[in-house]
């Protein structure tokens, strides 16, 4: 039927798309920035390689800043909720986000932990992000920075080797500083001068939440841009 | 790796772009992929091939265009539809 009227005849035709393949990451991400906004919560966006020091920056970032501002932590692993409880143990009061296989956390997880959380109101909110170097670097998560955590130990040519992720970061925290002494082949200067060359505004903070050294310039950091 | 979080955004993208014109099929997909995208077109490919099975895009070869920057880009879907 219908040899005339060319009913059951198809076309192939292309479809202009023009939009970003994480679309739907990114509207969700705006609708925790809309949040966050009408809140009047920092978030944070914490990430880093596995063993970087996030945790630890976290809790000494709590030691430092006492009852002077409300922290709330999602901390994202694998498995385990270990960082959570480390942190809460630390008076962040912290939910952990088990991802199972997935190595970052996306807007949607973000939302639905924070529905979860029930959280006492907060100013600052730290998304602790999958420990990789790689993954995290591409999802908005609604955040107002992205903080990329950087041992000493892990040499000075990560920023070159994850050229994506530090040229994501809007400051990288330099940790456990006081481990320098120990290592002969490592400098803050080359560091500074790997992450001149991926960052388009190079910014540094030197830590170590061992000793508490440069956490004050962490915490002032953290209150600079919140007057932004 | 992210490539297939990635990959399944992208088909269900293409799958409700398809169903909105009651596309039959669709014939390829082309992606706009920056060198700081932060996806490695290899291992993009691989998820693909792995996820396209059973969805629309299962006879729809993808096309990476290549280009600096950072763009993660679906730029086009080429699919077949009704003529009217």
């Amino acid at each position: 039927m219908c040899d005339t009227c060319g009913c059951g005849d198809t076309k192939i035709v292309p479809v202009e798309i023009h939009d970003r393949i994480l679309a739907d990451n990114d509207r969700q991400a705006r609708h925790l920035r809309e949040h966050f906004g009408l809140d009047g919560v920092l978030a944070i966006n914490l990430m880093g390689s596995p063993g970087a020091g996030k945790t630890a920056l976290l809790e000494a970032t709590a030691r430092a800043l006492g009852s002077r501002r409300k922290l709330a932590a999602l901390s994202g692993d694998l498995a385990t909720d270990h960082d959570a409880e480390r942190l809460r143990k630390a008076g962040i009061p912290s939910l952990g986000i088990t991802t199972g296989s997935a190595c970052h956390l996306d807007a949607e997880m973000v939302h639905h932990a924070l529905h979860d959380a029930r959280f006492a109101p907060y100013d600052t909110l730290f998304i602790e992000n999958v420990g990789n170097l790689v993954c995290p670097a591409i999802y908005d998560l609604g955040q107002r920075a992205n903080v990329v955590a950087l041992s000493v130990t892990e040499g000075v040519d990560k920023p070159l080797k994850y050229p994506v992720m530090f040229k994501h970061a809007d400051l990288v925290v330099l940790t456990k500083i006081d481990l320098l002494p120990h290592l002969e082949d490592v400098s803050i200067g080359a560091i500074e001068d790997a992450l001149a060359q991926v960052m388009k505004t190079p910014k540094m903070i030197a830590v170590s939440a061992k000793t508490g050294a440069g956490i004050d310039k962490w915490t002032a950091w953290l209150e600079s841009i919140r007057r932004e | 790796m992210h490539e297939y979080s990635i990959v399944q955004s992208l088909i269900e993208r293409v799958e409700r772009e398809a169903e909105a014109r009651h596309a039959s099929r669709v014939v390829r997909v082309h992606l706009r992929l920056g060198e700081f995208s932060g996806v490695e077109p290899a291992l993009l490919a691989t998820a693909y091939d792995t996820f396209r099975e059973r969805t629309i895009c299962e006879d729809a070869p993808l096309v990476l265009d290549r280009v600096p920057g950072d763009d993660l880009i679906l730029q086009r879907i080429e699919m077949e539809v009704p003529d009217v």
